[in-house]
């Protein structure tokens, strides 16, 4: 994408502003890696937001709240009550990429091979947008389409907020890609509710190998008050291929796709259980 | 490409400079030009390292990261690493073990060392390879590469040498 200014405001209301003046011709700049591949021919003006104290994690009450312009690699690193989101944010990209393209940058724009809408979406975290004041919506309204709609009038994201894993919680995530920095092939994230043995309820997403992340309902169904072994699991995997439109790519078939997500959702509801169970972090 | 003409100030390994740059060109463009020519320009789409400096100590690849995002921030590039008369322990490693054929990607891999060696406490193998995950080497195979940095972290922690800042564990920003 070609750069044509470089402007850095000094609150989200002066970079609202700017963005809602400039229209498709404004761009909001974090980390910045993103933009280097968008091959838009108009040359827009950047609009960093880095300098707008967007960039935190900090527990409040009973979420994580993760500022939008929060490398991926302060994720990865940072340690709270039962937190699960390092795990994923280690297996993206590379050292230096995860230095600095941020959570915000990941969402704003879902890519199809982005990891973390799946487990956003899994995690049933809530997004706060700006648009004058803050406000909030689910994930699962967040992700129904690509986010771009949520932002015209220079709307930006400011945080995401990730809420704190009971004891009786687990979750797990798996991401299959041909080689450790590659794009994911398939990526699964499951939340478990687990109560005396059962599971009392289910969040299950995935994400690549499917034109859009989403949540797998058929999965969820197959879940929600059976006991938490992995018969369940491996009935509930099963489900996972009839639950989204898997379709191939980068050399692989849809089938092998196909089969790779349900090993892979089993893979991640073994590991989620595992964690319910007590699992150190 | 755009003329409009800016001006970008940056502390460049240790010394605050200024340089006149453009909205879209990227920090290894504005670098090479002004002669920083050990940063190489290897795939130019941030998969290789071989751009690599850092950034507040952090680790990026200067080609995916426009000169105007530095404004105000520390930058250091392989030529605050050692000199050829006087190299830094790990490029006399590098040089003992043989690890150094075409070269291309050892500046990218020494500024990715550097950040492990003054960020991190702990130096498990796991730790050292997620640092050094994002560069590559089309010569080696990585194990001289591995050997050579194993021995000056090993030597570093004989030597008892703490690290700059604290490990990264925990750490909040």
């Amino acid at each position: 994408m070609k750069l044509s200014e470089f402007i850095r405001p000094a609150s989200l209301a002066e970079a609202r502003k700017a963005l809602r003046a400039l229209g498709p011709k404004g761009m909001p700049l974090a980390g910045g890696t993103a933009l280097h591949f968008l091959t838009g021919k108009t040359p827009v003006t950047a609009v960093d937001i880095t300098r707008l104290g967007l960039s935190y994690i900090k527990q409040k009450g009973d979420y994580f709240v993760i500022g939008a312009a929060t490398p991926l690699a302060d994720i990865q690193r940072y340690r709270g009550a039962r937190w699960a989101m390092h795990e994923i944010c280690r297996r993206i990209s590379t050292h230096q990429i995860r230095n600095v393209s941020t959570i915000g940058g990941n969402i704003a724009r879902v890519f199809p091979w982005a990891d973390l809408p799946v487990v956003l979406l899994a995690m049933d975290a809530r997004l706060v947008i700006y648009s004058g004041k803050e406000k909030e919506m689910t994930a699962d309204e967040y992700f129904s389409s690509q986010p771009a709609r949520l932002f015209k009038g220079g709307d930006l994201l400011t945080a995401v907020k990730i809420p704190v894993l009971k004891a009786h919680h687990g979750f797990g995530s798996v991401k299959a890609s041909r080689n450790a920095t590659a794009f994911s092939l398939v990526t699964i994230a499951a939340l478990l509710e687990l109560k005396g043995g059962l599971i009392k309820s289910a969040r299950v997403a995935a994400g690549s190998g499917i034109p859009f992340p989403q949540r797998l309902k058929q999965v969820e169904a197959a879940l929600v008050g059976k006991e938490a072994n992995t018969e369940t699991f491996r009935a509930a995997a099963a489900a996972g291929g009839a639950a989204a439109r898997w379709v191939g790519g980068e050399g692989m078939s849809a089938d092998y796709i196909r089969e790779l997500a349900e090993v892979s959702i089993l893979d991640a509801l073994e590991r989620a259980a595992e964690f319910a169970r007590g699992r150190a972090a | 490409m755009t003329k409009t003409t800016h001006t970008v100030n940056f502390t460049l390994n240790g010394e605050k400079k200024s340089f006149a740059t453009r909205p879209d060109e990227k920090l290894l463009t504005l670098l090479r030009r002004e002669g920083y020519r050990g940063t190489k320009y290897g795939c130019g789409q941030g998969t290789c390292g071989a751009c690599t400096v850092l950034l507040d100590g952090r680790a990026t690849y200067a080609c995916l990261f426009y000169a105007m995002q530095a404004e105000g921030r520390e930058v250091r590039t392989i030529e605050s690493a050692g000199t050829f008369d006087n190299p830094s322990e790990f490029q006399k490693q590098l040089v003992a073990a043989g690890a150094v054929q075409c070269g291309y990607c050892i500046p990218g891999m020494v500024m990715s060392a550097t950040a492990l060696m003054e960020t991190e406490a702990v130096l498990e193998d796991e730790i050292v390879k997620e640092y050094m995950d994002g560069n590559l080497c089309r010569c080696t195979g990585y194990e001289k590469i591995w050997v050579a940095l194993r021995k000056t972290l090993d030597k570093q922690a004989e030597g008892g040498k703490k690290p700059a800042k604290k490990t990264s564990k925990g750490a909040k920003k």
